[in-house]
């Protein structure tokens, strides 16, 4: 029926803390050259990676176990439910992502440094959804050439912020922002 | 009928045919992820003029593409009819699903139980069909649940969603066991399997007496012959069906669900019904609830099934509570062992009770009242209001002391009632709904319980 199963691997789940942190710490050094807002977007990019990192283990937790009907909890454990249940809605990864990305773009330019920002955050994504689903790595084989054109695309991308100023960067940048179309066009439909 | 794969494959509940259900698309959180970081990066690409971030949102935005494919709007969904038509509490059933019209996708079907019903997780067997297995934990007609059908696409980019309710099952209370049967003094003339006070043609030892002309020669006794220097015969007694009549009240429902006076009023009835109904005789039920309603003693197998749907549903037809005593011929016979469950809460229910017993019927109580009020919890009955003479009391201690005072009242009146009935010549015997009701009712199962009749 299914390549997936219902249990949550440890490796995969080993990888999305390691990769969270790479992520975070990738964007964040070195913090001398950083814009000024940069700390607080590193606190928060840290914090988010911690909600993901604990969002991911309650399930893994949750996973399987009875949940009693809320009516029947006592009232401060009930509470605690509650809040624990608000907190695990939060999409902690997107948000990740998004502090990441602005921590990022608080350094100046180096676009080497930034496409390989990117692959840890894809392995990131890759690794969540593999922990999450409990799937082998394998499923991911049929995606390999995929992500190898997107890698390649970085590598273009770099080349391209590598131009100087006023080379070729216009079309560059209405490329991308029809690329941006597509990808939200991607979203609506479903 | 798909083929069982180690799962008890009896299905107690009713299927209905194959439906079209639509089906809800969505993205799927991995791609929600995927779309953020596209997003995220393009627009930081566009903004801040930096093209490397639209490398960065490359890989993205290509895995992102095949959630584009297409997907079914709709899908088929089979539930398997049962081998089996009944469900006792506790035992085990399986709902069979199947999702047909979804190639390529991957399904997944969870049971989100209603009340009552315990779900376990489901198992996709070799055929094809989806087994979720479930135990209801209470008596009664009630919906299973929900089932939750989740289809993946092969990457999981999108997931598609559909709700579809479980069937309703019929729910049979686990009955009390009664191994032994009060059995009455006189029975009609009716063949059966009692052994009667007069003699007959059954197979129980009665007696010795001087053969006569005409009596079959097989019975002489020879031991007491030899003794007596003339011809003895032995006799046997007659075997007789009674009829029992099963009172069931449940015009009052107190105690923690599940193990409430009505749970267990029920399941004693169905015990009750079940022991006779194998000893052959004639069996009928009252159900004293909101309305009266009756069966008329039958035998046999259907007569079972009878019984357990009058107590299982309450279609709120029937008689008022007060015409028990008003009963027709047929409901209540003459001679019939009465055998009521109840918590005897009810007054008019003691009333009808007298009034039976003064028509010469046999009754023996089966009182299934288990708890009793809590102190300070809101009780403040009539007669402890009575006893107080409405005297104002205030602060905590005064109420709970006037609440436990009210329960002693309580218990009183309680101990009257029983006491009044035992003076009346009705046995009323306590049962707890864990032991077998052989225990309470073995000092009127060791011999024959004297009636008029």
């Amino acid at each position: 029926m299914t390549r997936y199963s219902a249990r949550f691997p440890a490796p995969a789940a080993l990888a999305v803390v390691a990769l969270a942190a790479a992520a975070v710490l990738c964007a964040a050094l070195p913090m001398h050259g950083a814009s000024r807002g940069a700390k607080p977007v590193l606190i928060v990019a840290a914090l988010c990676a911690a909600g993901s990192v604990a969002q991911l283990a309650g399930r893994m937790l949750a996973q399987g176990a009875a949940r009693p009907a809320e009516s029947y909890l006592p009232t401060l454990t009930g509470l605690a439910s509650r809040a624990w249940a608000a907190t695990a809605a939060v999409p902690w990864p997107q948000l990740l992502l998004v502090a990441v990305l602005v921590l990022e773009v608080l350094h100046p330019s180096r676009p080497w440094h930034t496409v390989l920002l990117g692959l840890i955050l894809l392995g990131y994504l890759l690794a969540l959804h593999l922990a999450e689903t409990g799937a082998r790595v394998f499923v991911l084989r049929g995606q390999l050439r995929l992500i190898a054109a997107g890698a390649a695309l970085g590598a273009v991308s770099v080349g391209a912020g590598l131009l100087p100023a006023g080379a070729g960067s216009g079309w560059l940048t209405a490329v991308a922002g029809v690329a941006a179309v597509i990808a939200a066009g991607l979203a609506l439909p479903v | 009928m798909p083929e069982s794969s180690g799962i008890n494959a009896a299905v107690v509940v009713t299927a209905g045919p194959p439906m079209q259900a639509p089906v809800t698309w969505r993205l799927s959180r991995h791609a929600r992820r995927l779309v953020t970081l596209a997003i995220a990066g393009l627009l930081i690409a566009v903004l801040a003029r930096r093209p490397e971030f639209a490398g960065l949102a490359a890989p993205a935005l290509l895995l992102l593409l095949p959630a584009g494919s297409a997907r079914p709007a709709t899908v088929g969904v089979a539930l398997a009819a049962g081998t089996g038509d009944r469900l006792t509490e506790g035992e085990r059933a399986t709902i069979l699903v199947r999702v047909t019209g979804a190639a390529g996708f991957d399904a997944q079907v969870r049971l989100q139980a209603a009340a009552w019903i315990a779900a376990e997780p489901g198992v996709l067997g070799a055929d094809g069909w989806f087994r979720l297995p479930f135990r209801s934990q209470r008596w009664g007609r009630r919906p299973v649940g929900t089932l939750e059908l989740t289809l993946h696409d092969r990457w999981r980019l999108v997931q598609g969603r559909l709700r579809v309710d479980a069937p309703t099952a019929f729910c049979y209370p686990l009955p009390a066991r009664l191994e032994s049967r009060v059995v009455l003094s006189k029975l009609p003339t009716r063949l059966g399997e009692h052994p009667a006070r007069v003699a007959g043609e059954g197979n129980e030892f009665s007696g010795v007496r001087e053969f006569v002309p005409g009596d079959r020669q097989r019975r002489i006794n020879w031991p007491a012959t030899t003794r007596r220097g003339t011809l003895q015969l032995n006799t046997f007694a007659a075997e007789r069906a009674q009829v029992v009549v099963i009172l069931m009240d449940v015009s009052a429902d107190v105690g923690e669900a599940g193990t409430s006076t009505a749970d267990l009023a029920v399941r004693a009835a169905a015990g009750v019904g079940a022991s006779y109904l194998a000893a052959r005789d004639r069996v009928g039920l009252i159900s004293f609830g909101a309305r009266v309603r009756w069966i008329s003693p039958a035998a046999g197998r259907r007569q079972a099934d009878r019984i357990m749907n009058l107590v299982m549903t309450d279609s709120g037809d029937g008689e008022r509570v007060d015409a028990v005593s008003r009963l027709p011929h047929a409901a209540l016979p003459p001679g019939a062992l009465i055998v009521v469950v109840s918590p005897l809460l009810s007054l008019r229910l003691v009333e009808a009770l007298r009034e039976l017993r003064e028509r010469g019927f046999a009754t023996i109580v089966i009182d299934v009242l288990c708890s009793e009020p809590a102190v300070g919890a809101g009780l403040v009955s009539g007669a402890a209001l009575r006893l107080l003479g409405g005297r104002l009391m205030t602060g905590r201690y005064r109420r709970l002391e006037m609440a436990g005072l009210a329960r002693r009242v309580w218990r009183m009146e309680q101990d009257a009632i029983r006491f009044s009935l035992r003076e009346l010549g009705i046995p009323v015997v306590r049962w707890d709904g864990q032991s077998s009701l052989d225990e309470p009712l073995a000092p009127y199962t060791r011999r024959a319980m004297v009636n008029r009749a």
